[in-house]
């Protein structure tokens, strides 16, 4: 492998053994050696036993590693329940066992500020950053009307938090009115006589009042500090807020979990929230690609929508909590409304309809759709999910030179793709399709599809064992989905915008012109190396330096082949309700839908 | 191997409930005692009202000094009217306590009192004897009954007499339907129902409606509703499984205990309905283990389309995957559900009926 980090040298390890443990589906995969590269072997998937009759994670891993078993033969525990490590001769244990998880509650916030587009966003983007619900926002500025202490006090008792996360003031700017929602959460807490339900407070506000904050808490209240979320009015440090909420998730949501101890003890790595390993996985990628450009992943779960993103080293994670292809569907429909999701639908569909059928799903969060109208459904929903986990988390990256075009995402080299409704899409032109749906990526990317939903924990994998992860990754780990080509700029409809002419490595080639408002897929299977040669039109963008610019690149097939997006950006779905349903029955059938 | 989810729907069983408080209490049963639906078996004090009185800005004092002037401290029980600081001198100036409650912070010049809680009072719900204290949270209670579990509920408690008001799984509840004779009684309809029975529901002082389906567009008026509701099968216009209708019909006439508590994570909690049978039962009546594997002759349920709702028994588990009308690949089972032939079910879509 290159890249721009060097990695030490290791000792090699064989077989690893891979579980995520997510709010509805446990997944455990085998990757193993084969010839000297890793191979995938087998994966089993069950849903979750957090809850009644098992209570006990441990036993829904326990139970994905049984398909495995079943399907290859191979023993991973003892007659004592212990996983074998390292493997044994005779088809027996592994050398390495890696865990995530986001089956646990979200961490509960009461988030506390001075102005809303300022120290509140910050401490909304930092919230953001692990699993977290925030369940109530106190804000200095009056937009919300001006509420009395006694009012501010009840607003947070009634939200029964885990944290109160107290932000507000540059440093050395305002006091008062910081210190006022200081003695308000204090005065809440003393509300709250079980000292175990007592809630912490994170203070990330105006870094001179940290004494005069502690002193006021008096020790009668766990304190947390960090930096100051807002140092400035235009600087930004999220980061330290983001890692105090995110050690308390650990300790308090995903730590209570049954059975985790349990396989905590089966990892030398230890386990990680399934969010934050996913993020390390992009960082890792990014790494490894042009640091001109940015890495971004996608996981959209049962229960939570995951953005990471990787600009110019800095990794920016951004979980949505209250997003899920099952839970918080109810609250979702009340604030976006049930045609958002209905408009992505290549057929007609009742409102009542879809409302019905995705407020089942949270009730039996595990199922599946049957029928081909409740996966365009889900689909659908997906496209919104991510649609609106991205509106959360753009604000925050910092993309520098990969942001060519304002309002429109950066340049982005790679987008890795993760989640049940990604990976299980049925064909997977409806995977690419979601996410270039979604995301509206510009320039050349390659969408990675986590198959497995297993990248992150080996991502997990790579703090210890960082060449058997990078092996892994190319070995099973993730699959190409399609390289996708998008050309920005503006032209009639039909009009030719790219010449586009690949030269496969086994010989051969195909020339194509694409038009205005095409979506069009050029054959290249997965393991076929290509030389791909644009020559936009009319100055339009394909992020080769430029409008107009064309130019040569490498790339590699993947499941979908070649994407050209010629769709526009952004994109337009046409409004009239049967013409739009023929245009995406069309864009389906283009990807092989 | 696969672990489906399960859900109770029996004729006959022994039931053991936890009857919980949201918050630590006293509990009020011992092990052994026998319980009625409307006994206490625990009560709690709920978080109350509370007043913050600004003692220093009232007194026109620092409020170090306002510390000084304090009567009450952390702790003191005070009366509505109570004097809980005082300036003395010229301008001698009192501050009184706006609550009768208790001080529960002082500090900054303020001082922080409860209002005295409202009692929350948790009854049993249910016949049968306490077999189990849970140490300042509640009991274990001990039943005989049939049980018909449910997937959506509206958080609230009943109990009366069992009314069948539709004579097929698949009739919906109709507001003339809900008469006199309904009068503290627990109803049973079959596939939705109209807005309309909401306020005959009130005024007929109904304690419960089991239903298959509930319309999306009644899920806020259903929240309100202060009677239990528990839709068997979900949102939309969904008749209520074949066997679940036939225990609830059966059972007409009998007094049932409906709870409408449903919690989706976290502790799963499944709104169910309750009916104790005077049958000295000592086993359950079905023959399914509790978390145990999917396996040939199970009675299951179908959760998605095309056959939501049906339920029948596994009559076959394939080894591999089949490919289903989305085009996805995916191991299931074969189900008899009473047609020609079984149906191929993907293994996500069951839901095993024990």
């Amino acid at each position: 492998v290159t890249g721009k980090k060097s990695m030490p040298e290791e000792q090699r390890i064989g077989s690893i053994l891979l579980a995520d443990c997510g709010t509805v589906t446990t997944k455990a995969v085998l990757l193993d050696r084969v010839d000297g590269e890793y191979h995938f072997i087998a994966c089993g998937e069950v849903p979750t036993t957090a809850e009644f009759p098992w209570a006990d994670v441990s036993i829904g891993i326990r139970q994905a590693v049984e398909a495995i078993t079943e399907i290859t033969g191979r023993r991973f525990f003892d007659a004592g329940g212990n996983l074998i490590c390292p493997e044994r001769a005779g088809q027996e244990g592994v050398d390495i066992f890696a865990a995530t998880i986001s089956a646990s509650q979200p961490l509960q916030v009461v988030l506390s500020g001075l102005v809303r587009d300022l120290s509140v966003a910050s401490g909304e983007r930092a919230a953001a950053g692990t699993y977290s619900l925030v369940k109530t926002i106190l804000a200095a500025d009056g937009r919300d009307g001006v509420l009395s202490e006694e009012e501010r006090v009840r607003r947070i008792r009634d939200a029964a938090p885990d944290v109160i996360c107290i932000v507000g003031g540059t440093d050395g700017g305002a006091a008062t009115p910081v210190l006022e929602f200081v003695e308000a959460a204090a005065l809440a807490c003393a509300l709250i006589e079980d000292g175990n339900t007592r809630p912490r407070i994170l203070f990330a506000g105006n870094s001179r009042l940290r004494e005069r904050v502690a002193s006021l808490l008096d020790g009668q209240i766990e304190l947390r500090v960090a930096d100051n979320v807002r140092p400035t009015l235009t600087e930004e440090s999220v980061y330290g807020a983001q890692a105090e909420l995110d050690a308390l998730y650990v300790s308090e949501k995903m730590g209570r979990l049954p059975g985790v101890d349990t396989v905590s003890g089966w990892s030398p790595v230890p386990l990680a929230p399934t969010a934050r390993a996913f993020g390390r996985l992009v960082h890792y990628l990014w790494y490894l690609g042009d640091p001109s450009r940015g890495v971004l992943g996608v996981d959209v779960g049962g229960a939570n929508t995951v953005v990471a993103a990787a600009f110019g080293g800095q990794l920016h994670t951004t979980v949505r909590s209250d997003l899920g292809t099952a839970f918080g569907i109810e609250r979702f429909l009340q604030q976006r409304g049930v045609e958002r999701i209905l408009r992505w639908l290549p057929e007609a569909m009742p409102a009542e309809e879809a409302q019905g059928l995705l407020l089942n799903k949270e009730l039996r969060p595990a199922s599946i759709p049957q029928v081909l109208r409740e996966l365009w459904l889900e689909q659908a929903l997906a496209r919104e999910l991510i649609r609106s986990a991205l509106e959360t988390a753009q604000p925050g990256w910092k993309p520098g030179a990969a942001q060519v075009h304002p309002r429109l995402l950066p340049l982005c080299d790679t987008i890795v793709v993760s989640g049940g409704v990604l990976a299980h899409a049925p064909r997977p032109g409806q995977a690419a399709l979601i996410v270039l749906d979604a995301l509206e990526p510009i320039g050349i990317t390659t969408l990675v599809l986590d198959e497995h939903g297993l990248a992150p924990a080996l991502g997990n994998v790579a703090l210890v064992k960082p060449l058997a992860a990078v092996e892994a990754l190319d070995g099973g780990g993730l699959v190409n989905l399609a390289t996708v080509v998008t050309p920005v700029g503006r032209a009639r409809r039909g009009e030719t915008v790219l010449s586009v002419r690949i030269s496969y490595d086994g010989g051969g080639s195909v020339e194509v012109e694409v038009h205005y408002g095409d979506l069009e897929v050029l054959p290249l299977p997965p393991g076929q190396q290509a030389t791909l040669e644009l020559r936009p039109l009319h100055r339009f963008d394909v992020g080769l330096g430029g409008p107009g610019r064309g130019g040569k690149r490498r790339v590699s097939g993947g499941l979908v082949g070649l994407i050209v997006d010629a769709r526009g950006r952004p994109l337009r779905l046409l409004a009239h309700p049967e013409r739009r349903q023929q245009q995406l029955r069309q864009w389906l059938l283009d990807v092989g839908g | 191997m696969y672990y489906p989810s399960q859900s109770q729907a029996t004729p006959l069983t022994v039931v053991r409930r936890e009857r919980v408080l949201p918050v630590p209490g006293q509990v009020l049963v011992e092990i052994g005692d026998r319980v009625d639906p409307q006994q206490i078996v625990a009560e709690a004090a709920l978080p109350g009202e509370f007043r913050i009185v600004p003692v220093a800005r009232l007194l026109s004092v620092s409020p170090r000094r306002a510390a000084r002037m304090m009567r009450v401290k952390p702790g003191d029980a005070v009366e509505a009217g109570q004097v809980i600081a005082m300036r003395r001198g010229l301008s001698r100036l009192a501050v009184r306590s706006p609550i009768a409650g208790r001080v529960t912070a002082s500090g900054a010049g303020r001082v922080l009192i409860e209002a005295d809680s409202p009692t929350l009072q948790l009854p049993a719900n249910l016949y049968g004897e306490v077999a189990a204290v849970i140490e300042g949270l509640g009991a274990v209670i001990v039943s005989r009954g049939a049980v018909v579990q449910g997937v959506w509920g509206n958080g609230a408690e009943g109990f009366g007499v069992l009314r069948c008001l539709v004579k097929s799984p698949d009739e919906p509840l109709l507001a003339k339907m809900v008469d006199a004779s309904c009068h503290g009684a627990v109803l049973v309809g079959g596939t939705g129902l109209e807005e309309g029975v909401f306020e005959r529901a009130v005024e007929m002082d109904v304690r419960g409606i089991v239903l298959g389906g509930l319309p999306a567009a009644l899920l806020a008026r259903a929240r309100q509703t202060r009677c239990a509701i528990v839709a068997t099968e979900g949102i939309g216009a969904l008749p209520m499984a074949t066997p679940l209708f036939r225990i609830l019909s059966t059972n007409d006439g009998r007094e049932a205990a409906v709870n409408g508590s449903m919690r989706l994570r976290a502790g799963v909690v499944r709104p169910e309905v309750i009916i104790p049978l005077p049958a000295e039962a000592t086993s359950t009546s079905s023959t399914t283990e509790i978390g145990a594997p999917l396996a040939v002759g199970m009675r299951v349920r179908i959760v998605r389309a095309p056959h939501l709702g049906a339920t029948g028994t596994v009559a076959a588990l394939p080894p591999r995957a089949r490919s289903i009308e989305t085009g996805a690949r995916v191991r299931g089972a074969e189900v008899d559900i009473g047609l020609e032939a079984p149906v191929f079910v993907p293994l996500a879509n069951l839901e095993v009926l024990y």
